[in-house]
């Protein structure tokens, strides 16, 4: 990005125009919630001087063991609660401002919709609350249940819904206003295999389309498998973050998978590995899948025969 | 902004609001009441009377429901003629609805004729307590009615039941004064006239019949009656026959034969009247030139002395004190 | 969704925003069968056509304590029901967002707190605007039918005592205005009026309330109590004449400043005894409601907008 140093208005105001539309779809700065316990206990410090910065199109999980500070940082970005201290904004705008939570869609943790809504009915509220109307309204509805599979669903009561219907609604109602910047807390909780590859499937899919995904969640395999970035927060602070690949990587290590080799193959592989400097083989053997997809294979199967 | 002085602040808005509408409520209040919509707070008297529950109702605005129910409770005391009770629950009833003619009305009529009637003919009693009783029920009725007049002024229907309650032969005999009661019966009925009631022409001759029995009003009486008469919708045989005593009680020297036909308009009809009246007057009627003119109207219409009304034994006397021998 | 789209702006208005959650909370309180007490208002409204007791009949009085008791315990029975729906139905929702965290999905929503507290106000007000307007037509029907029957009765009765024409004309005009008439359309209003106060009370109330128990326990009491405002303010304007300790005084005072005065609404009794008010009338009562309609939703807004949810 070119910063022109002219001090004319007109400059100035294309800097800015530039400056916004390069704004972080996240930022928190220096952010610090406490909580009263008791009328003269110290108070409860949930989230203790956490900062980050999530850019427009990303996917970022902040990661944490329960109770580590995760929602309370979610509901100072929302506006649902006031810092003590910090700020937050998203696209540049005030968190605590309405305005700004117009670009946002929020699923919160185990949520719970209104029990004597429809599916349909629940979209049609919130649509209706972001300022939708009329048939954009209609159809927005009908691509969002098809998205998350809850045609059939449409007419039932949502009071009626599994847990894994209430996840995927609640997705359907957090981008029903086409947001920019879709907020998950915990979206794979409680939610079977199945349910929770559709929802990842589906978190891939908004990073396709340039929506940026911030979700929080103790689940770490599943985070891993769709940020791109992750922070992780201990007792309120944020102790590590940066990018997936680049925390993950054991640096000096190296890994090779390879399919139908032969035992001869395989030691002529350890002899070169013997015979150079400095390198060593740690293991062979094997590679093992995971429970979960081995799971969603025999389900697949099972299906299909 | 801290609780503390969010409380704080919160307090001083409602305090200030308060205050600006105070005066306006006041008004308003003042309004109303004036207007006849609402009335002052549930007096202690009645609060006392009725239950925490029936409180709590009245005081939300529902003192008519309440009422309502007071009155099945009183309907159960007439059933069971305890007649304590019945007027205890009339008059915590007039104090919730006030403005309702039918318990004033109602609440009177127990009182001066079934509580009354009730004493009358109650004979566990000694004769002495029981007339009292009677008296007292027949006074408690009267006081009740002219209450609900005081607090409905414009109700024709409540001045018309005081008139004929006071022009009651039944009941006149308990009030003190005879001719102060026939003369508040007659004031009831001419303002039940004023106000509009159903049948003003009946009123204006039972405001007459009032007026003809005080001692001392006979000409007021007769210029009514002259009045009244001019109006042949108002010729019934009662009007005809007091201005037939009326105008001889003016000029006893006049022919109460001729006196007689001109009212009554022939010989025959006269006598008829003349008769019915010599024969039964409760209600104390004068009597002025009755027997001369029925003396003229059976020489007229040949009727021989042996046949005559005038030498056949009365009915006795109308005497209350008989009835509680 | 295949492309990547460039975000549509959809901005909806306050207006539009508050009926929305009006009318999500009509239906929500209407699907929890709310309405079906109805059915015990129209019991209550046939019932009270039984209660015809003895008294002196005369052409005109009978039937007519049935009209009034069919006025008396319909309105009774109206406000009873109002009161009750709105401070629970308002206790109930607030409370009830939190508790299941729709208020989450609500207010993560471009949807400002007065927005949606105004709008489930008016959601409970709409409910119980329709509740009345279904109890009036009911009452209304019934005080027709009756009136009528009233009216055939006490014409056989007159005629049968000789009453003049014009008597029995009077009587029957006398009697349809006992029946069905405009005060009794301005006693309905003030009773929508009193439970539209009541319904910004609880609310507000239920602001800062940790639970609907407690909510609806201190908006009955704030009910009764706004009854006795008027006795404390004559308590104070009078205390010094009486002697009263200057404490007393002012503690009368500063109840009377706090606490609305609901005495003010409670014109339906002389409505039911057919005193006549006028429209100048009706539109202070009006002008007051709003009030003090407006006064406590802005105070449960300004209590709820840091509330942390």
């Amino acid at each position: 990005m070119a910063i022109c140093p002219l001090p004319s208005p007109c400059a100035q105001f294309i800097l800015r125009f530039i400056m916004a539309n390069d704004a972080p779809a996240v930022e928190i700065t220096d952010l610090v919630k406490e909580f009263k316990t008791t009328m003269r206990g110290r108070p409860l410090r949930a989230v203790d001087q956490v900062s980050l910065r999530i850019m427009p199109g990303e996917v970022y999980g902040l990661i944490g063991p329960n109770g580590s500070g995760k929602s309370t940082t979610m509901k100072a970005l929302l506006g649902l609660l006031a810092p003590t201290a910090g700020s937050c904004k998203i696209f540049g705008r005030d968190s605590i401002k309405v305005d700004s939570r117009q670009d946002v869609g929020f699923l919160p943790e185990n949520p719970y919709f209104y029990k004597h809504l429809t599916g349909g009915e629940t979209l049609r509220f919130y649509g209706r609350l972001c300022g939708l109307g009329g048939s954009v309204l209609r159809e927005r509805i009908e691509v969002l249940l098809e998205l998350v599979d809850l045609k059939d669903a449409r007419d039932r009561r949502v009071g009626g819904y599994s847990k894994g219907m209430l996840q995927r609604i609640g997705l359907a109602q957090a981008m029903i206003q086409h947001p920019r910047l879709v907020i998950l807390d915990e979206p794979t909780a409680g939610v079977d295999p199945v349910g929770s590859r559709e929802i990842r499937d589906l978190v891939l899919k908004l990073r396709d389309q340039g929506i940026t995904v911030f979700l929080c969640s103790h689940l770490l395999e599943q985070v891993q498998e769709v940020c791109d970035r992750v922070g992780i927060i201990f007792a309120g602070k944020l102790i590590r973050e940066g990018k997936l690949e680049e925390l993950i990587a054991i640096e000096d290590q190296t890994e090779v998978i390879i399919r139908h080799a032969d035992s001869a193959l395989v030691s002529r592989i350890e002899e070169i590995i013997q015979s150079s400097d400095g390198a060593e083989l740690v293991q062979t053997g094997k590679p093992r899948t995971t429970l979960e997809r081995l799971f969603l294979k025999e389900i697949k199967r099972d299906h299909q025969s | 902004m801290s609780s503390l002085r969010k409380i704080i602040v919160l307090l001083l808005v409602l305090l200030a609001f308060g205050a600006l509408r105070l005066k306006f409520e006041r008004q308003m209040l003042t309004e109303f009441r004036d207007a006849g919509l609402m009335r002052e707070q549930n007096h202690l008297e009645s609060r006392d009377r009725i239950d925490q529950t029936s409180s709590a109702v009245a005081l939300g605005g529902l003192r008519t429901l309440v009422a309502t129910f007071l009155n099945l409770r009183a309907h159960g005391y007439f059933e069971r003629q305890a007649w304590n009770e019945l007027q205890d629950t009339y008059e915590t009833i007039v104090n919730l609805a006030p403005q309702t003619r039918y318990y004033w009305e109602t609440g009177s009529w127990h009182m001066a004729y079934n509580a009354a009637s009730y004493y009358l003919h109650e004979s566990s009693r000694p004769p002495l307590r029981r007339k009292e009783l009677w008296r007292s029920s027949i006074l408690q009725g009267r006081y009740f009615l002219e209450r609900g007049i005081g607090n409905n002024p414009r109700d024709w229907s409540l001045h018309a039941s005081l008139g004929h309650m006071l022009r009651d032969p039944n009941k006149l005999p308990a009030m003190r004064d005879r001719d102060a009661a026939l003369m508040a019966a007659h004031e009831a009925y001419d303002r039940s006239v004023e106000l509009g009631c159903f049948s003003p022409m009946l009123n204006q001759r039972l405001s007459l019949y009032c007026l003809a029995r005080v001692r001392g009003r006979e000409s007021e009486a007769l210029a009514l009656a002259r009045t009244l008469h001019e109006d042949p919708r108002h010729h019934k045989p009662t009007l005809l026959i007091l201005l037939y005593v009326l105008e001889f009680d003016a000029d006893p020297d006049q022919d109460a034969g001729a006196l007689a036909l001109r009212i009554f308009g022939d010989a025959k009809t006269a006598y008829e009247a003349l008769a019915h009246h010599w024969r039964g007057n409760r209600e104390g009627y004068p009597m002025d030139g009755v027997a001369q003119g029925l003396a003229r109207m059976e020489g007229l219409l040949g009727i021989p002395p042996l046949q005559s009304i005038l030498g056949q034994k009365l009915a006795p006397g109308f005497n209350p004190d008989d009835w509680f021998k | 969704m295949s492309e990547s789209t460039p975000t549509p702006a959809f901005k909806a208005s306050h207006a539009s925003r508050m009926v929305t959650l009006s009318l999500h909370a009509f239906t929500q309180l209407v699907r929890m069968k709310v309405f079906y007490f109805l059915a015990v208002f129209a019991v209550i409204v046939i019932g009270s056509n039984f209660f015809d007791m003895a008294q002196h009949q005369g052409p005109e009085s009978v039937g007519a304590n049935v009209l009034r008791n069919i006025k008396s315990w319909s309105l009774g029975a109206m406000a009873l029901f109002a009161v009750v729906i709105s401070i629970v139905a308002t206790a109930l929702l607030l409370p009830r967002d939190i508790e299941d965290r729709t208020l989450y999905t609500v207010l993560a929503k471009p949807v400002p707190r007065i927005d949606y507290l105004v709008g489930r106000l008016m959601g409970v007000l709409l409910l119980v605007f329709v509740s009345l307007a279904v109890m009036d037509l009911l009452m209304v029907a019934a005080l027709h039918l009756r009136t009528g029957m009233v009216m055939e009765m006490q014409e056989k009765m007159a005629v049968g005592r000789g009453w003049p024409e014009e008597a029995i004309q009077s009587l029957k005009q006398e009697t349809l205005a006992s029946g069905v008439n405009w005060q009794l359309q301005a006693a309905v209003l003030a009773i929508f009026l009193k439970v539209a106060v009541m319904a910004a009370i609880c609310l507000s109330v239920s602001t800062f309330s940790t639970s609907t128990l407690f909510t609806t326990v201190v908006s009955f009491l704030i009910f009764f109590i706004g009854h006795f405002q008027a006795d404390a303010l004559d308590f104070y304007l009078k205390g010094v004449e009486a002697g009263t300790s200057t404490f007393s005084q002012y503690l009368a005072l500063g109840f009377s400043l706090f606490i609305p005065n609901f005495q003010l609404f409670n014109v339906v009794d002389g409505l039911v005894q057919n005193q006549p008010i006028t429209l100048l009338m009706v539109g202070k009562l009006v002008m007051m409601a709003c009030y003090y309609v407006l006064l406590y939703t802005l105070l449960a807004w300004w209590i709820f907008s840091d509330k942390e949810v």
